[in-house]
């Protein structure tokens, strides 16, 4: 992102990709930041991200999604990778069942490195090859709301809900962060840690004493 | 709610239209000639190296073009290596790095890889283990990993193109051979790229051995389970930074930038998939020549260009854009001309990688326990390869499996030539006879008689070797060749893929050889090419123009190959001058 032609935003969200080989990690990135999907897109080795801002409630957000390698063998460097992410997209593909099978090690891998307040959405991902899915809509939903994820099936390749998804996550890390301008010129992502330290909570305690008397 | 525009891009909600790339190449149409893209319209070139749309990273003035002169000088140069690879490495090996820093000549690329890999070698021990791996099926846990891989390697090379052609295929057959072979190491998506690289050069099996040795030998640990000796090399990359670039240094320990997060893709696949093509193939050469620390060179040379002064480093520079930057490498510092010289001038050596190498390791230790997966030490290079692994000349000899004969003068109604098939199409196997040979020779009742020498000595040569290839023979003609002759327009140098078909018609010439005398090295061994002086010396970097011919072109004497009259039998066989198109080719794999 040029510098010069960003426009102002308020907010910046890392959020992260994960999830097995081939689901389709890279393909969302590229078709939420560029509206682009390539179907032989390189195998992801080390780390990918890209940039979108958007609007949320007339605030602007600045969204920095990182992709990386599925392959059960990278998780050994991914420490790094999930630092600062407020928000993640679990990523299966519906057609490939084990795929969902391993969202659990996933989740797993999630808490073992990232923030607990992480933000999480699981994605079905390739639901326009819904004629060979082999994880029932249904199942996959109920599993999300028992684990606590918000949940959602898309298509990168026909564009569907690709939008609604990522920015049905960055609203809920919105909510979960308190306001907090960031200046142009200083950009460092947001933590949930830094939003929710007791001088924010004070200042509106204080405004709320103040009105009521 | 709203998406915003971003940057003057359309944003829309749930679009039902779909931009695809790659949707072009069609996906059924696989089995088609693999030299043409399927379903593909002619809308888009095919660069020499076979990107198409042109090369990674595609600029115009990223390759720098060797004259062809030159180019052939190299090669005589290094058929002469390649046939004396042992001594040359042990005794001259000063020399072959030096050549190797130039750029291996296309044709010969393939060949010398293999050679300086020490995958021939190992080749030639496991005879028979390739075809066996290759006859298995595979673990299938890998196999799906692999085959979900195929086409998302280098899916804009013609090789790699086809969904299920011969490029994907025989990925797969090196890549699961390789699981095969190491059971426990298994798959990690980077080495197809690694493997990909090795197949645009050379046939499967080759290439699986070429993958064998960069996996075990230059980049041990790598591929493996916890991937621990990446994130030490990363450990040590930043390290050398800090005396290569304080500044650059500096700025990433500030904004928290560890290594993993820019260098794995760039050592993993050994710059593969970020360099313009041409600057891929010299650090190739040179890395298979000196091994990983031409790695950490060039990744010092770009962290040092891309933030290594205060005009980079404005203020307000996060992580993030950091990261971007390094993403975003500038054309200009990876241009061969440009990287090569800079990698050259780093004063970072192999014992400086060690060392530091070293150092990381105490530190892991404490941070994270002892290593889980203990790599064997690496090789740093070809000569430290050969002279580990114990072998035999004739595990070096080089078999070209191109054997041309030609009918004897009263024999032209005979089959004309035997040729076998070979895995790769590197020379036109059937000379033609109506191509204007630029390298004709004044007629001269001396070659009579040497050609009749030369068929006698052949006829009484016992040996058992196969003769040189054709192109060795061919090569020598030049330097018969007066620099003052005005020489015919070259021919084009792109081959063909598919060799001609054997022509029937007698030959214009009136001595044909049947057996060109198995040491191949005297074909090689004659006078200095008498090259103009002047064409050689402006390409590369400053540093690295071709010596003078005469100083340099004395190849060791032959020894124990069979001596027939070496240096007579040689160049002036001119019923193989015919076949002129495919010398120092641009092999079109590359």
């Amino acid at each position: 992102m040029n510098m010069g032609t960003d426009l102002a935003y308020n907010f910046v969200f890392k959020v992260v990709l994960i999830g097995e080989s081939g689901v389709g990690k890279s393909n969302l990135l590229s078709r939420f930041t560029k509206n682009e999907f390539n179907h032989d897109s390189r195998t992801t080795i080390g780390v990918e991200f890209s940039t979108r801002s958007i609007q949320v409630d007339s605030i602007t957000i600045k969204a920095q999604i990182w992709d990386t390698a599925g392959l059960e063998r990278y998780r050994a460097i991914t420490s790094a990778y999930y630092r600062g992410a407020v928000g993640a997209l679990l990523v299966y593909d519906i057609t490939k069942h084990l795929t969902y099978e391993n969202v659990e090690r996933w989740l797993k891998e999630l808490y073992d490195h990232a923030d607990p307040h992480i933000v999480v959405m699981l994605v079905g991902n390739k639901s326009d090859l819904g004629n060979v899915r082999t994880v029932p809509t249904e199942e996959a939903k109920v599993f999300a709301e028992a684990k606590g994820l918000l949940f959602m099936e898309t298509s990168a390749l026909e564009s569907t809900n690709v939008e609604s998804a990522f920015l049905e996550v960055l609203t809920a890390i919105h909510k979960k962060v308190a306001s907090k301008e960031v200046t142009r010129g200083s950009i460092s992502a947001v933590t949930l840690g830094q939003t929710l330290g007791p001088s924010s909570e004070f200042k509106e305690e204080r405004r709320s004493c103040c009105n009521s008397s | 709610m709203m998406a915003q525009q971003e940057n003057g891009r359309r944003s829309s909600e749930d679009t039902m239209s779909v931009m695809t790339l790659g949707s072009q190449f069609d996906e059924e149409s696989s089995f088609g000639s693999d030299s043409e893209i399927n379903g593909f319209t002619s809308s888009r070139q095919t660069d020499k190296y076979g990107f198409i749309g042109g090369t990674q990273q595609y600029s115009t003035q990223s390759a720098q073009e060797v004259p062809l002169e030159v180019l052939r000088h190299r090669e005589v140069k290094w058929l002469d290596m390649l046939n004396h690879w042992d001594r040359w490495i042990s005794k001259r090996f000063k020399k072959v790095r030096l050549r190797c820093q130039k750029g291996i000549p296309p044709s010969l690329r393939g060949r010398a890889w293999l050679y300086l890999s020490g995958g021939k070698v190992k080749r030639e021990q496991n005879s028979g283990k390739f075809k066996e791996l290759d006859s298995m099926d595979g673990d299938p846990k890998w196999v799906d990993v692999i085959e979900r891989d195929l086409h998302r390697q280098f899916p804009f090379h013609e090789m790699f193109v086809s969904r299920g052609g011969h490029g994907q295929q025989d990925l797969f057959r090196v890549l699961k051979a390789y699981t095969l072979y190491r059971p426990d190491e298994g798959y990690c998506q980077a080495q197809a790229p690694i493997a990909a690289v090795l197949l645009m050069h050379m046939p499967a099996e080759d290439a699986f051995w070429g993958l064998v040795q960069i996996c075990e030998k230059y980049l041990p640990g790598y591929y493996s389970a916890g991937l621990e000796a990446i994130q030490l090399d990363g450990e040590i990359l930043n390290a050398l930074l800090k005396r290569v670039s304080p500044p650059a240094y500096r700025h990433l320990e500030k904004h928290k930038i560890e290594p993993i997060l820019y260098m794995t893709e760039w050592f993993m696949c050994a710059f593969s998939r970020t360099l313009p093509w041409s600057s891929v193939l010299r650090v190739w050469d040179m890395f298979l020549c000196d091994g990983v620390k031409i790695i950490f060179r060039v990744g010092l040379v770009l962290l040092k260009s891309m933030l290594g002064s205060r005009e980079k480093l404005k203020a307000g520079l996060g992580q993030y854009e950091t990261m971007e930057i390094l993403r975003a490498l500038e054309p200009q510092y990876l241009q061969e001309g440009f990287l090569i010289h800079q990698v050259l001038e780093l004063p970072i050596s192999s014992r400086d990688v060690e060392r530091e190498h070293r150092v990381q390791l105490r530190r892991w230790r404490k941070t994270h326990g002892e290593l889980s997966y203990k790599a064997p030490p690496r090789m740093h290079g070809a000569h430290a390869i050969m002279s580990a692994e114990p072998h035999t000349r004739q595990d070096l000899r080089q078999k070209p499996t191109i054997i041309v004969q030609y009918p004897l003068p009263s024999d032209t109604k005979s089959e004309f030539a035997r040729v076998k098939k070979r895995s790769t199409i590197r020379k036109a196997p059937n000379p033609k006879v109506e191509v204007t040979n630029p390298y004709a020779m004044p007629t001269d009742p001396k070659l009579a008689s040497l050609n009749n020498q030369t068929q006698e000595t052949a006829s009484s040569n016992q040996s058992n070797h196969p003769p040189p290839s054709l192109q060795q023979s061919h090569l020598t003609t030049p330097e018969n060749t007066p620099s003052s002759d005005p020489q015919p327009p070259q021919p084009s140098p792109n081959l063909s893929r598919t060799p001609p078909p054997p022509q029937p018609s007698p030959k214009p010439n009136p001595v044909h050889p049947t057996e060109i005398p198995p040491s191949s090295s005297p074909a090689v061994t004659v006078q200095p090419l008498a090259l103009p002086k002047d064409s050689s010396n402006s390409n590369n970097s400053a540093h690295l123009t071709d010596p003078p011919p005469t100083t340099d072109s004395t190849p060791l004497p032959p020894d124990d190959t069979p001596v027939n009259g070496s240096s007579v039998a040689d160049p002036r066989v001119p019923g193989l001058r015919n076949s002129s198109e495919s010398v120092g080719s641009e092999d079109t794999y590359l």
